[in-house]
């Protein structure tokens, strides 16, 4: 009896006494709702690929292919903080040390694991192919850039597997992930826009031979990882299998917010500090500084959210929503990999001060184009504007909603003091003055993080003006929010469902994952309408937006209970 | 649920809360700390109804629910924490390490010290603070035997010093030296 079969027979023995068999309906079922699937997304799919075809504009390229390299990257970091092989609590608990061959009881997650990847590589190579473009022989294209991307996301996961039974090839897979960043960097900033152009107008069969050689590459790794799955030692997959238990228990019991805990103990577990001297504040101030020193240890994450800052503007450079791209660039100068004035390739390659001066620059008719505005000036018609107002609504949501997320990591010790109070009872502090000294390192995170965003999208001249002001004046509602979120309750799961014709929602989860972005979001909506509709003068939108958002923070203080 | 309960405790008294599980010592103490309303009756704390607020908390301290801690502070910020927040410690941070017994894991995050060591670290928040009054529940809860008799002397120490210790308890020894009271004999169902 091999290996395979210890755990298939073990596996065996506990399905048959947990559930009953497979029937013949249950695969109907099954195969009925992939029919469904099918007939629902095949017709959207088939039209998103028939629109690849043609030339991408030279200035979208760059910010399309960061953007694919940061969502391959963020996958690969995801499967390495996951495991990436994770073997079921259960599993992990009665096989694991039970003398079963590790290989065939980590066979079937793997295969779950290969499933994924080649999935989100499939994806990702359809994304890669959106941002370059096919100028001819589409399907060939199509092909070799999904090859290339399932390689691409097997290969890194192989590394990351490889890594979960050997030091060396965790070092290996780090460094996979930073080259993977340091190209996204390189596209986004301006070096490899050149080299994208020359791999997007090359002939199909390179590619192909590109693809094959990737696809050979992933094979060897594949094979190597596959052969190493007896070398993961157990603890390191006991690990993995507790992060696991604590996603499913958290799913489960629809209760998300214990997800936060997990992680956060998860981080400091085992991690060995050096104390360091309590600054001498008023009470309120010292009991908040517990929220500073926290964020002080995590640079990793500080300099994750400085990098993230980018993100808004290479979106709108990548969806063409910026005002380069909105018809006013010149295709030669984009093809030469030399667009005009406003572009974030501009920005980084031997930009014009103007460029850089979109922060403190007064408003020019280069810059003042809106995303709306900027279709509408573009000849563009009533579809047109609708389009460009949802992309305008995309990166307005992305950067307001990346400025909660900023404030919403810095919100841990309000977080504790709800779930239990014993230390806020000890400290003796005030409930509002607790929240307002602990409002600040939020609300500073989040306007640095809001005002260097708008600076990127000011480079990509997408925006002119002084809009860095919005992230501090919008800063104080976002950190109200953030704290709404972290004392929220769990979910209430009494509070009834609303039938719809697309099904029944339970509002119970949809009110907790209301709560905290309401606030946020009504707070923020004179920068939301700024953004939006891109007013030529945004001081009028600055001066609602520091009255909202003062107004959002002292109600939210002033509505909680005096203790 | 407690009925027919008569307690009057003076200052500078230990109070040893005694009984079963389920007799309603846990109940009694979080009535005198305010965090449960009693519906017929009354109780007074410093000659008012306690109210769960920071001026009663800065003169009551209750280490009574599971023990809790920052994510991201050492054992030894934590004590530190509270002597900036209150300002007037009763104890020094290092004093209050090595007579807890915490010396060795200042460096640590709470939540890589033992249950045991986890619950040191709660009462020496509650006791590095100025308080007049303490309310414990289950102190000696994960404690070994020989912390717990230093814990005995702790409280009485605290007593001599002014203050008034409100403890429920299942210890034995915690209890001898303490007035001992027994709210299952006003208990109902």
């Amino acid at each position: 009896m091999n290996d395979a079969t210890d755990a298939r027979l073990a596996r065996a023995f506990v399905r048959s006494r947990q559930r009953r068999p497979v029937s013949l309906l249950d695969r109907y079922v099954s195969v009925f709702m992939l029919a469904i699937a099918v007939a629902v997304f095949g017709n959207p799919v088939t039209t998103a690929v028939t629109g690849l075809a043609g030339q991408v504009d030279a200035a979208r390229m760059g910010p399309g292919v960061a953007l694919v390299m940061l969502a391959l990257a963020g996958f690969l970091a995801l499967g390495r903080a996951a495991g990436p092989v994770v073997l079921p609590a259960a599993d992990a608990s009665w096989l694991l040390l039970s003398g079963v061959g590790r290989r065939g009881l980590l066979g079937r997650p793997v295969r779950i694991l290969a499933v994924i990847t080649l999935a989100a590589g499939a994806l990702l190579g359809l994304a890669l192919l959106t941002a370059l473009g096919a100028p001819d022989q589409l399907v060939w294209r199509l092909l070799a850039a999904v090859v290339l991307g399932m390689s691409a996301s097997a290969g890194g996961m192989a590394l990351a597997v490889l890594g979960q039974g050997s030091q060396a090839w965790q070092t290996w897979s780090t460094v996979a992930l930073v080259a993977v960043l340091a190209v996204a960097v390189a596209a986004a900033i301006g070096p490899a826009r050149e080299p994208l152009a020359a791999v997007a107008a090359a002939p199909a069969q390179a590619l192909g031979a590109a693809a094959a050689g990737a696809l050979a590459a992933a094979a060897l790794l594949v094979r190597h990882a596959w052969t190493a799955l007896d070398r993961i030692p157990a603890g390191t997959l006991m690990g993995a299998a507790t992060r696991a238990r604590h996603l499913t228990t958290a799913a489960t019991q629809l209760d998300p917010g214990a997800l936060t805990w997990a992680a956060e103990d998860d981080h400091w577990r085992g991690r060995r500090l050096r104390s360091r001297r309590w600054p001498s504040l008023p009470a309120p101030l010292a009991l908040a500084w517990q929220d500073w020193r926290r964020v002080a240890r995590r640079p990793g994450r500080l300099a994750l959210m400085a990098a993230t800052t980018t993100l808004p503007a290479l979106l709108t450079q990548a969806t063409g929503t910026a005002p380069t791209n909105l018809g006013r660039g010149s295709a030669t100068e984009s093809l030469t990999g030399m667009p005009d004035a406003g572009s974030l390739a501009s920005a980084g390659g031997g930009q014009s001060a103007e460029n850089l001066a979109g922060i403190a620059g007064g408003p020019t008719a280069e810059n003042l184009t809106g995303i709306a505005s900027g279709a509408v000036a573009g000849g563009g018609g009533p579809m047109e504007g609708v389009g460009a107002l949802v992309g305008g609504l995309a990166p307005a949501a992305l950067l307001i909603g990346g400025a909660l997320a900023v404030a919403a990591s810095a919100v841990a010790g309000a977080r504790r003091d709800a779930d239990n109070p014993a230390l806020a009872r000890l400290a003796a502090v005030g409930t509002r003055a607790a929240l307002l000294a602990r409002a600040l390192l939020p609300a500073l995170l989040a306007a640095a993080w809001m005002a260097a965003a708008l600076g990127w999208l000011a480079a990509a001249g997408a925006v002119a003006g002084p809009w860095w002001a919005f992230g501090p004046l919008a800063a104080p509602a976002l950190a109200a929010g953030a704290l709404r979120m972290a004392r929220r309750p769990p979910v209430d799961h009494s509070l009834p469902l609303i039938d719809t014709p697309a099904g029944a929602i339970p509002t119970g989860p949809v009110f907790w994952a209301a709560t905290g972005p309401d606030l946020a979001l009504l707070g923020c909506l004179p920068t939301l309408a700024a953004l939006v509709a891109q007013p030529a003068d945004p001081s009028g939108h600055l001066a609602a937006q520091a009255v909202t958002g003062l107004g959002a923070l002292a109600a939210y203080a002033y509505r909680q209970k005096a203790r | 649920m407690l009925r027919d309960l008569s307690l009057a405790v003076a200052r500078g008294e230990v109070v040893a809360v005694v009984g079963p599980n389920g007799s309603g010592k846990s109940t009694l103490l979080r009535c005198l700390a305010g965090l449960v309303p009693v519906s017929a009756g009354s109780v007074e704390v410093f000659g008012a109804p306690p109210v769960d607020g920071p001026v009663f908390w800065r003169r009551v301290a209750w280490a009574a629910d599971e023990p809790a801690w920052y994510p991201g502070l050492t054992t030894r910020e934590h004590l530190e924490l509270m002597r900036a927040v209150h300002g007037e410690p009763r104890l020094e941070v290092e004093a209050a390490l090595e007579l807890f017994g915490l010396s060795a894991r200042a460096d640590a995050p709470p939540l890589n010290l033992s249950t045991g060591q986890r619950q040191r670290l709660a009462l020496a928040a509650a006791l590095i603070r100025p308080s007049e009054l303490l309310l414990l529940d289950e102190p000696e809860r994960g404690l070994d035997a020989a912390f717990r008799e230093r814990l005995g002397a702790l409280l009485a120490g605290y007593a001599a010093a002014g203050g008034t210790v409100v403890a429920a308890t299942h210890d034995a020894a915690l209890a001898t030296g303490a007035r001992q009271v027994f709210p299952g004999n006003q208990l109902t169902s």
